[in-house]
């Protein structure tokens, strides 16, 4: 039995997978934005009882996560002109077959919890897990801070994801918080980013190393 | 039993020949070969009467007064005899004319006693009937061959290869003693039989001891070292047995002790599954790294065995999941494998010896263009690459159909059986197509093309004995890989007479399987014959005009333009460079117009590499320390003997 | 089994035809009119009437080369089932002998083009053998899926009759990237943008096209036959998977299995028009994803039907 969510939630995996993959900024750029209009319309589909509150919030929170912010990342590229390459430390076929590695074993701890209040939609929790994971990996393997910021929004898709998933009540104030607070990191990591990008007229971040004396 | 005692003692005698009729070297190379063919012949005849009459012959002599050698004939050990004497029997044969002109008949005798001893104590190790017994003679098969590797002493490479087999092969051995003093321990008795009584974790232990052990004598990743080094050392038709049959000794170690241990966990399967991916797969990649003729092919065996062992890993995880079809595929297709295997490997190793024998090089990159003086080598060892690709219409897809098939059963069953079946299939799939890049770029850079240096020039091909066995080892893959049925029977036996709890065998399915491999194989030549046709009458009364090769405008090609094989494999290995670190040596281009340069690379194992970081160099700093017993004085160690006995005597 | 070897005729007859639609897509892309849709067979006829030119470097297995490529390809047609029809042949396993023929049509063509020590072709030879090797995992890993939910081992059990429906009713949308995964299969394993440039000028960065430099006459007709012939081969899958009906009457089957056929050429097409071949070392890249596709659509098709 195919449910609805449960496709919605085999395209956000499909984004994570491309994600490791993807060598042009832009296009990481444009698949997070993807994954943040899909991790947004969970909860339309996903059976609570929705108020216009609860509408008015999803949408604004996919407007944020879908649009605003990867806009202005790539305002934020274009403007400083800042390379187009997300420089890996592990190579993109690596990549795409530690994604690979992550989805299997995302898939196999969430089958050894069975947590019963989610397992009506059987791709939701490994997509939960696998989406922090691979923020983390993205944050980790990649030099380009650009592709360090997607990887953090990355990983606040997932956290959003469970958020939405695991509490029912208080969702839609708590998670538009979190969301505030990452609209202001982006903010702040995109000033930061000016500033090294100033210091070293590149995003590098190999080149913070230098500051360690 | 009597007619195999016979065989090894006509095969011992025409060793012991060689030896006393020294002097006279021609006859006694005639004598010689001929005994150990008729030896090998009537052995071959056994096994094979004895593999279709299933009946187990056991003898046994008292030994010392104290133990029994024991020895006795099945199913499984009819199998294997068959794959030793058939090898043995061509390679002895092809030595004939390939020892021509060795220059020195003493070394030449002394080659062939060890190599007799070789047969004989393969024969006798898969005959044995209890440790004693099996030890005893893997012993000596591990010295005899350890000898023949050092058949070139006088050059320290030969010597090197020799010392790295000699540690190897009895750091194995140490595992096995190992294995065997557990089960020595837990039951009292040197008898094969008492193994199945052992406490489980015991029996895990002893398998995977014992897997270390045979693994290392089969050539399995990581401790597979010896055999780049060993294989290229030896005379060819010592390569060919070698790598055609006395690894398989170890693979048939490994299938005894399962067999013994009678403990069906999945353990076992994953763990010789794994085993046969990596060496499979690295195997692979590091002979396309090759430069060396031999040691490439000896890097296949390595990635062949990997092939074996996951056949073997689907088996036991047939067994273990209780899916009687998966295991006997798995186990048919490992032991069908091992008899292709020691066919075309066989085969090839011949083809390489004959190139090493006419060129004097066994450096891939500077040979060329050898099929036009070199027909019969180039045909056979082209129809020995296909085989060894696992293409069809050729025995090495017979053994690989059978365990995908059997991985394909696996796919239907629970989650941890389905997860080893992909990865199992997968790696095969990733293996062939290793396996399809390496042997191009063998056979193209060495038989095709232009030759590339002088050495490839004036070549041609004598020898007909080498001629003879090499095109009996071609028609074998051809005939095998289009009628299989003819030699299905025979693992089929060996398979039934392991006895894992799924007799009586499905014959008939397995049957309807090889008639679809024959179904195909035909469909595939008839095909080719219209299109023959068509292509026959298009060309029928035209005007054909030989004239040099396209360069793409450059009208002065020379031969050192050619794709070399260090250039076709790099694509491919940059892919693996995490696992296949290249070494690269090339001085930097200066001025506009250079003159000389050069350029040398190497494929590093990682095995090799990381050996000598954890392994060797800790056993080195170890024993420096213990080094102030040793101090020159011959008192003292008499002192220690004493010490030793008075010890030993306290302690038994 | 007279209907499946009118079919079989069918394939190879009608696969330069189909060919010769990417031709026309590119060039209305290109603002041209374009060849006629049948250049294919003009150029295979002025092929068969011309004779050859062989370099002297060569030996038989440069001609054997042309016969083998295209004897394994029309081999492996006889075994798919063509418009939902039963295949000529079918066995169980018949996959495996399948992608093990166009192993060995690879060897040959690999080999036939060692032999004229170009370094050229030599160049083209050594990215033949490396990209179908991951292609190679990737149409396993579809099987694997295929197999995990029919239980069997033949094309003929995937692609005729309902069974196609059936798998659809199985897999449901993970099947989606299936197809995704098998079109990338498909660029790859003929040559086509982005994984390789038939059309390209430049001998250096060619793959296929630089293989077959030296052979001339009929034997570069039989080739280009054999690789008309695979296309094909590919595409029929692809059209039996996207149009997976059967309405009820024997002619509209056909008929929508030509335009299934035509929908793959003319995305292969569209695909050369609007896309620039990627950088050589990017194609593993590229075909690692098709792979990468399969293996996630085989996870998640076996959480769906736990």
């Amino acid at each position: 039995m195919i449910h609805s969510v449960d496709t919605i939630l085999a395209l956000v995996l499909l984004s994570i997978l491309f994600s490791y993959g993807y060598s042009q900024l832009f296009r990481l750029i444009i698949v997070v934005g993807f994954q943040g209009i899909v991790v947004s319309i969970v909860p339309f589909f996903i059976g609570h009882d929705m108020t216009a509150g609860g509408i008015v919030f999803t949408i604004a929170t996919l407007l944020i996560r879908g649009i605003i912010i990867p806009m202005s990342i790539y305002i934020a590229m274009k403007k400083r002109a800042i390379q187009s390459k997300v420089a890996p430390i592990i190579g993109y076929q690596a990549s795409i077959l530690c994604g690979l590695g992550v989805i299997v074993a995302a898939t196999y701890i969430s089958r050894q919890l069975n947590i019963p209040s989610i397992s009506n939609y059987t791709l939701l929790f490994p997509t939960a897990i696998a989406l922090p994971v691979t923020g983390m990996f993205l944050l980790m393997t990649r030099r380009n801070a650009i592709a360090m910021v997607l990887g953090y929004i990355i990983m606040e898709n997932g956290i959003y994801l469970i958020g939405t998933t695991i509490s029912v009540r208080a969702l839609h104030i708590v998670e538009f918080g979190i969301l505030l607070d990452v609209l202001a990191g982006v903010m702040i990591m995109a000033t930061i980013l000016q500033t090294i990008e100033r210091t070293f007229d590149d995003v590098d971040t190999e080149n913070l190393r230098t500051l360690k004396e | 039993m009597g007619q195999f005692f016979i065989s090894i003692l006509i095969i011992l005698f025409g060793g012991f020949f060689s030896l006393i009729l020294v002097r006279k070297a021609k006859f006694a190379k005639i004598i010689t070969v001929f005994l150990l063919s008729i030896g090998c012949l009537s052995g071959l005849m056994d096994a094979v009467l004895n593999l279709i009459q299933p009946g187990i012959a056991g003898a046994s002599f008292k030994y010392l007064n104290v133990f029994f050698l024991a020895f006795r004939m099945d199913g499984l050990s009819g199998f294997f005899l068959v794959v030793i004497f058939a090898v043995c029997l061509l390679a002895t044969l092809y030595s004939f004319h390939y020892m021509e002109h060795s220059g020195n008949d003493v070394r030449t005798a002394v080659n062939y006693f060890f190599f007799s001893i070789l047969i004989a104590s393969m024969a006798l190790v898969v005959t044995a009937a209890n440790m004693i017994t099996f030890m005893l003679f893997w012993e000596i098969m591990s010295l005899s061959s350890f000898f023949l590797v050092i058949y070139k002493h006088h050059k320290a490479e030969s010597r090197k290869a020799g010392y790295l087999y000699f540690v190897f092969s009895h750091v194995g051995a140490m595992f096995i003693f190992v294995a065997f003093g557990i089960v020595y321990g837990y039951t009292g008795s040197f008898g094969f039989d008492a193994m199945g009584s052992l406490p489980e974790t015991a029996k895990i232990l002893v398998f995977i001891f014992s897997f270390v052990g045979f693994g290392s004598k089969a050539g399995v990743f990581p401790f597979h070292v010896w055999l780049p080094h060993a294989h290229p050392a030896a005379p060819s038709h010592i390569s060919a047995v070698m790598s055609g049959v006395m690894i398989k000794i170890g693979i048939y170690g490994i299938i005894k002790m399962y067999v013994l241990l009678n403990f069906h966990t999945p353990i076992f399967g994953n763990i010789v599954i794994v085993a046969g991916v990596v060496s499979g797969i690295l195997g692979v990649v590091y002979a396309l790294g090759q430069h060396d003729l031999k040691r490439l092919l000896a890097y296949h065996s390595v990635e062949n065995i990997g092939i074996i062992l996951i056949g073997l890993g689907i088996g036991m995880i047939g067994v273990s999941s209780k899916n009687p079809l998966m295991a006997v595929l798995g186990f048919t297709g490992g032991l069908f494998h091992v008899l292709n295997h020691s066919i075309f490997k066989s085969l090839l190793f011949m083809g390489a010896g004959m190139v090493l024998h006419k060129t004097g090089t066994r450096s891939i990159d500077a040979l060329g263009g050898l099929i036009k003086k070199m027909k019969i080598t180039g045909i056979t060892f082209i129809i020995g690459s296909l085989a060894i690709c696992g293409l069809p219409p050729f025995n090495g897809f017979v053994g690989e159909f059978f365990i995908y098939i059997g991985g394909f059963k696996g796919i239907a069953l629970e989650n941890s059986v389905f997860a080893a079946s992909i990865f199992a299939i997968v790696s095969l799939a990733v293996i062939g197509g290793l396996a399809l890049a390496c042997f191009t770029k063998v056979v193209g850079v060495v038989f095709q093309g232009e030759p590339r240096t002088k050495a490839a020039v004036d070549v041609d091909e004598k020898g007909p004995t080498m001629l003879i066995s090499m095109s009996i080892l071609a028609g074998a893959c051809i005939l095998i890989g289009i009628f299989p049925q003819m030699i299905i029977w025979m693992p089929i036996k060996a398979v039934s007479a392991l006895g894992l709890g799924y007799n009586p065998i499905d014959f008939e399915s397995i049957l309807q399987m090889t008639a679809n491999i024959t179904l195909a194989a035909t469909i595939f030549l008839i095909t080719l014959l219209p299109v023959i046709a068509i292509r026959w009458f298009f060309y029928r009364g035209k005007i054909i005009r030989r004239s040099g090769t396209w360069g793409c405008g450059f009208t002065q090609p020379t031969v050192k333009m050619q794709y070399t094989g260090s250039s076709y494999a790099s694509f491919i290995l940059d892919f693996f460079r995490p696992v296949a670190p290249l070494d690269e040596d090339h001085p930097k281009i200066t001025g506009r117009f250079p003159l000389k340069t050069y350029y040398k690379s190497q494929v590093n194992d990682i095995a090799e590499l990381n050996m000598k970081r954890v392994v060797v160099n800790p056993v080195l700093f170890l024993f420096d320390k213990l080094r102030w017993i040793q101090q020159g004085d011959i008192h003292l160690y008499i002192g220690y003997i004493l010490l030793a006995i008075i010890l030993l005597l306290v302690f038994i | 089994m007279i209907e499946s070897i009118i079919l079989w005729l069918f394939a190879i007859s009608a696969a330069p035809f189909f060919s010769a639609m990417i031709l026309k897509v590119k060039a209305f892309f290109g603002g041209r009119k374009g060849p006629p849709l049948l250049i294919n067979y003009y150029t295979l006829i002025k092929l068969f009437k011309k004779g050859s030119v062989y370099s002297t470097s060569t030996t038989i297995m440069f001609k054997l080369g042309p016969i083998i490529s295209l004897g394994s390809a029309i081999t492996v047609l006889m075994f798919l089932p063509i418009a939902g029809q039963q295949a000529i042949f079918s066995f169980n396993g018949d996959i495996i002998f399948i992608l093990y023929t166009m192993g060995l049509s690879r060897f040959f063509t690999i080999a036939a083009a060692m032999d004229t020590a170009s370094p050229f072709e030599g160049m083209g030879a050594a990215r033949e053998a490396y990209f179908p090797i991951i292609c190679e995992a990737a149409t396993f890993m579809i099987f694997i899926l295929f197999y995990r939910l029919t239980g069997e081992l033949q094309l003929s059990a995937y692609f005729s009759g309902d069974n196609t429906i059936a798998l659809w009713n199985l897999a449901g949308a993970p099947l989606l990237f299936i197809i995704f995964s098998f079109f990338i299969i498909l660029l790859t394993e003929n040559s086509r943008v982005p994984a390789d440039d038939p059309a390209t000028h430049l001998e250096l960065t060619m793959i296929h096209e630089v293989m077959v430099l030296d052979h001339s006459g009929p034997d570069l007709g039989l080739i280009e036959l054999g690789s008309f012939c695979k296309l094909f081969f590919y595409s029929t899958i692809i059209s039996r998977l996207i149009l997976p009906f059967d309405l009820g009457f024997p002619g509209l089957a056909f008929v929508l299995y030509l335009l299934g056929l035509a929908l793959v050429y003319i995305a292969v097409g569209v695909i050369e028009s609007i896309i620039a071949r990627y950088r050589m070392d990017a194609v593993p890249q590229f075909v690692l994803t098709s792979f990468a596709l399969a293996f996630f659509a085989t996870i998640i098709t076996l959480e769906f039907i736990r």
